[in-house]
């Protein structure tokens, strides 16, 4: 499969000269799998961007169909939807996935954005596509697109986020015919002390890649704990302890320069070397990059 | 009085390579009255900015004042309001005006602050807040300075503002259709309509009464800002946007007198090339139509000193 980057920063976008060499849209990756699958994991203001290249394709003709793992409703997680092209091209149909517990909640909670005091758009019955929003059942594996995706519930300061594990089957016979595996765990809360939790390192476990928060140099996330973000310290520890094979960092904080997020990254590798994880790959995530698993 | 721009662009903020000079925050205009506090115009990402400046002074220390108008509260015009720094420091007071509608200002708000939304409600801000809703046309002060304001043609509607203050006068004219093709209000058109068709009588004399009032409002002010997301061909296209062009701001600017005109709300694809091709375009334009005033098109970190700076 093939990992894209549409969009790396947290909680608000971050226009400017300053971010320009990582990007300044918020999180949105999409996974393109061998058998043209496309699954999109998160819809902030990348998704625009995603939205566009997807027209020149079949989406453009009212054939595209894809699925959409939503991690949690905060803003920077669902702010490009309305600006998602495909959605008003007849014939489209998306699939959504999120939190929320049940169908209707997570519906509301999509719909609340579309509310006619904030969006001309007025409501979601105002796309044009198919776009049915269910909710995911934890622990219980969603086949789509050819996957297997199982999503787990992580803190996230006073709320919850869901992380999503992605497994591609290989084919048997041809080479590296093993099964591929992505996970991508963004907005994570961390426990005060003691190292990462067991649970998310056992949903880690031997991925080729995790994508994991890294919003913070570790300085900035002792004073801030209670937002529920990750530092690349957190991020190596839980790489480490799952035994990945490649760590992204992911969704930047939104005051972070790119020399910044460079010093972050720095600061990343050598918390991986210090850990045991030499072996690990360091990706930084960027906006427009590629990763192929 | 200074005014400065934070955020100029419409839509959806739009970062990278391309939008970097002009910039890629979504509206927001600061106004900073001689010795007064500061009367700012909309809350997209812009606000984040100037709210960290804006923290190196008064609210830095709780003592800060601001007023801030908002034209209306589609997500471009509000969204940065929960990242704006001096609302989080107790003392600091922050009044918030905006058109009424059908349920209280601080419920609309609230509904953005709120869970599953945003971690930190808007009761937890540690400022002091208060909301007031306005009537189309509502004028009242703010300290030194006299607000005006009139409607625009844009769905659900969006307000207009003109501040006039140290003897000069700016106005803020976002969002809003051109006054000829449609009337827009409440309800969702997902086509375009067609250009061509003649309007009824009623709907044509309210776009001129409502085309009057902004001139009105206008009327010989040092500087108007103008929603010019489109180019002519866009609009045609999308005229139930509900944005305008430069051929209609500059129609707008020449009957009302102004002396500067400012593009604004750039559309979130429009390159830094886009900008400086669309503003040399109308500069000529203007110079052969024998237009007296100079045209502007805003960027962040533009400022400008009017009247009594």
């Amino acid at each position: 499969m093939k990992i894209r980057f549409w969009g790396v920063r947290g909680s608000i976008p971050a226009p400017g000269p300053e971010t320009i060499r990582y990007g300044g849209n918020t999180s949105c990756v999409s996974v393109h799998t061998r058998s043209g699958g496309l699954v999109i994991i998160d819809m902030g203001t990348g998704l625009m961007h995603l939205g566009d290249e997807l027209l020149a394709g079949p989406f453009g003709a009212g054939a595209g169909s894809a699925t959409i793992l939503l991690s949690h409703a905060h803003w920077d997680h669902i702010q490009g939807l309305g600006f998602f092209g495909p959605v008003f091209v007849p014939g489209n149909s998306f699939a959504v996935w999120g939190p929320g517990g049940s169908s209707e909640v997570l519906e509301e909670i999509l719909e609340g954005q579309m509310d006619p005091n904030f969006s001309p758009l007025q409501t979601l019955k105002n796309f044009s596509a198919r776009f049915d929003v269910q909710a995911m059942r934890l622990g219980v594996p969603l086949t789509a697109e050819g996957l297997t995706i199982t999503a787990r519930e992580h803190p996230h300061g006073a709320t919850t986020a869901l992380a999503f594990r992605i497994t591609e089957r290989g084919e048997p016979g041809e080479p590296g015919e093993a099964s591929r595996t992505f996970v991508y765990a963004s907005d994570v809360g961390q426990p005060t002390a003691g190292g990462p939790d067991p649970d998310a390192v056992a949903f880690y476990r031997g991925a080729d890649v995790l994508l994991h928060d890294a919003t913070y140099l570790p300085a900035d996330q002792a004073t801030r704990r209670n937002r529920g973000f990750s530092s690349y310290e957190d991020a190596a520890a839980a790489a480490v302890a799952a035994g990945v094979g490649r760590l992204v960092t992911f969704h930047y904080d939104q005051d972070y320069s790119d020399d910044d997020v460079d010093e972050l990254v720095a600061g990343c590798r050598r918390a991986l070397d210090g850990r045991g994880g030499a072996a690990i790959g360091l990706v930084p995530a960027r906006e427009g990059d590629e990763l192929e698993i | 009085m200074k005014v400065r721009f934070w955020g100029v662009r419409g839509s959806i903020p739009v970062p990278g390579r391309t939008t970097s000079r002009y910039g890629g925050n979504t509206s927001c205009v600061e106004i900073r009255p001689r010795g007064a506090p500061p009367i700012i115009i909309d809350a997209g990402t812009g606000l984040r900015r100037l709210g960290k400046a804006l923290m190196e002074e008064a609210f830095g220390d709780g003592r800060g004042e601001a007023s801030i108008l908002i034209s209306h509260t589609h997500w471009d015009h509000v969204q940065g309001l929960p990242f704006f720094s001096p609302l989080y420091r107790a003392g600091n007071r922050i009044r918030i005006f905006a058109r009424h509608r059908d349920t209280h200002l601080e419920a609309v708000f609230s509904q953005q602050h709120g869970a599953p939304y945003f971690p930190v409600p808007l009761s937890a801000m540690e400022a002091e807040m208060s909301f007031h809703a306005l009537t189309e046309g509502a004028r009242f002060a703010l300290g030194g300075a006299t607000i005006a304001s009139t409607r625009l043609n844009h769905p659900w509607t969006a307000l207009a503002y003109r501040v006039d203050v140290d003897r000069a006068a700016v106005v803020y004219c976002s969002d809003t259709a051109p006054f000829t093709d449609l009337l827009l209000g409440r309800e969702f058109m997902v086509c375009a309509p067609s250009l061509d068709r003649p309007l009824p009588p009623d709907v044509v004399a309210e776009l001129a009464r409502m085309r009057a009032s902004v001139v009105a409002l206008a009327a010989g002010a040092d500087l108007l800002i103008y929603d010019t997301q489109f180019t002519r061909e866009e609009y045609r296209l999308r005229p139930h946007w509900g944005h305008s062009h430069p051929d209609d701001a500059l129609a707008i600017a020449r009957d009302a007198g102004v002396r500067r005109l400012c593009l604004f709300h750039h559309a979130p694809m429009r390159s830094d090339d886009d900008n400086d091709a669309i503003l040399a375009r109308y500069r000529g334009i203007a110079a052969a139509a024998g237009d007296r005033f100079e045209v502007l098109s805003a960027y962040e970190g533009l400022e400008l000193a009017l009247g009594d700076a």
